[in-house]
């Protein structure tokens, strides 16, 4: 078999990028919505890099690990946001730096 | 080709993930992660993922990010606080500095450690064996010693077994017998469907290694024809289909007497087969009629002779059917794997999904149920409140009054 035109060292790189990238709007932004889309970002940056070792080495199972991968990231999403909703209505803010309740 | 397009839809992947960051409106936000998720699946179909593409599509482009806009909406929450006097603020540089870290150590990884050197591996090769030998009404084949067919009848061929990957050698007996035919060699590479047929007279045995192709084919009306010569009288033969020499198709061109052709790709339906001889002269040899060639399958086709006692020949036309395998990366090889190898995690998964969904509709249950509380008590308020309220209200009306 022929080896395939772009190589899977590209693929991951650019899954790297992308990690870092959602790593960034992890740390730097506040908005509690935008870390969670941050956070789904660098999962999908996870899946990409998955699906690329599945295709170097032939198997399924990086393919298969994508697929629970995007269930278990629709279970964190449904409960997520589900709490920022609660915590909206008792802080009537989604800014993380609201939510610190030690220290005023 | 294919690189361009990853050169440009990674640029866009890239482009929209900066782009949700630096957005001010989270519903900018998140249609550009929609983009950014397009863009992924792509790259699952690049990666021959082709039902992971549309899952990705359907459930995190389509359902979860409609949940996200959902909840933005729901809110109110879209125009973002412009991001002044930072908490923490050597959070920016250090996040910055981390990152680079990470970006450096997965490069040096990458050209260090030879990511895509390492070879393909794991799916098997398949084995199995054809008798087609005259004169010989049984055989056993072995592979380096090891059984893959035993008491082989004439005409039959074995199931295909997996293999592991390798340089065998291939060794033919007659049933029973201890001393061989016929040996050849063989590698085994991935995802190979090789048959081992056995050709020719018990006085002069030939080992042919067949390699068929039985991949899914892109048509619904295709099958793969792997033909494999067995005719001794002639040197080369041609396949055609129909019976009229010129006017025909032709299948399988010049293939020589103990070779195996290519796998061809060929249209299915009931048709009528003619084996000619190549050459200056042309003459048919062999036609067999309304033939039923069912598609979506992988077609090994062995043409050959058998004696009869009176000294004539009969031609014989074995065509062995195997169903092609399931396409990499399509829905029923991943079905088949998810319900076979991989049933406990998905087991475990629609556990987590459902203790997901319950955790939901706890956190909305004591949202709503304090107001519905105070809605009762102002309706029907004990008596150590009514107490209270009374002589208020009653001085309220005498102020007004």
């Amino acid at each position: 078999m022929e080896p395939p035109e772009v190589a899977t060292e590209l693929y991951v790189l650019l899954s790297a990028i992308l990690f870092i990238l959602g790593t960034l709007g992890v740390l730097l932004r506040r908005n509690a919505i935008l870390i969670f889309m941050s956070v789904e970002l660098m999962l999908n940056a996870a899946n990409l890099a998955l699906a690329a070792f599945a295709r170097q080495w032939g198997t399924l199972d990086g393919q298969l690990l994508v697929f629970f991968v995007m269930t278990i990231a629709a279970a964190e999403v449904a409960v997520g946001l589900a709490l920022i909703v609660a915590i909206f209505r008792t802080k009537k803010s989604t800014d993380i730096d609201d939510l610190h309740l030690f220290k005023n | 080709m294919e690189l361009t397009l990853f050169i440009i839809v990674g640029a866009i992947a890239v482009v929209t993930a900066v782009m949700m960051l630096i957005s001010e409106n989270a519903v900018h936000s998140a249609l550009f992660l929609v983009l950014n998720f397009a863009c992924i699946a792509f790259f699952f179909l690049m990666l021959s993922g082709a039902f992971l593409a549309m899952v990705q599509i359907t459930v995190y482009a389509g359902a979860i990010m409609v949940l996200f806009l959902f909840v933005i909406m729901l809110l109110g929450a879209e125009r973002l606080r412009p991001e002044q006097n930072p908490r923490f603020p050597w959070m920016v540089p250090a996040a910055i500095a981390l990152a680079l870290i990470f970006l450096v150590t997965v490069s040096l990884a990458i050209i260090r450690g030879e990511v895509g050197a390492s070879s393909r591996q794991i799916e098997q090769p398949y084995v199995r064996a054809v008798n087609a030998v005259d004169q010989l009404e049984a055989v056993d084949v072995y592979l380096d010693g090891a059984l893959i067919a035993e008491n082989l009848a004439y005409g039959e061929a074995s199931a295909f077994t997996p293999w592991e990957r390798g340089r065998y050698d291939i060794t033919l007996y007659p049933a029973g017998a201890e001393e061989p035919l016929a040996t050849a060699k063989v590698d085994l590479n991935r995802g190979e469907a090789i048959s081992f047929t056995a050709l020719g007279t018990r006085a002069d045995p030939l080992l042919v290694v067949a390699d068929e192709d039985l991949r899914g084919t892109d048509r619904s009306d295709a099958l793969r024809v792997t033909v494999v010569n067995g005719v001794r009288s002639v040197e080369r033969i041609d396949v055609v289909r129909g019976t009229d020499p010129v006017a025909s198709e032709i299948l399988i061109d010049d293939l020589p007497y103990g070779a195996a052709s290519r796998p061809v790709l060929i249209t299915g339906g009931t048709t009528d087969l003619s084996v000619f001889s190549d050459g200056v002269r042309r003459d048919r040899l062999m036609t067999f009629s309304d033939r039923t060639l069912t598609p979506e399958q992988g077609h090994l086709w062995v043409f050959t002779t058998r004696a009869r006692p009176d000294n004539s020949f009969d031609n014989v036309f074995l065509s062995l059917e195997s169903n092609a395998l399931p396409s990499f990366g399509g829905p029923t090889s991943i079905g088949l794997t998810l319900f076979a190898r991989y049933i406990l995690p998905m087991q475990m998964v629609a556990v987590v999904l459902l203790v997901a969904m319950i955790g939901t509709i706890i956190f909305t249950r004591d949202m709503l149920a304090p107001r519905r509380v105070f809605v009762r008590r102002l309706a029907n308020p004990p008596a150590e409140l009514q107490a209270p309220i009374a002589p208020e209200a009653a001085s309220r009306s005498s102020l007004e009054g």
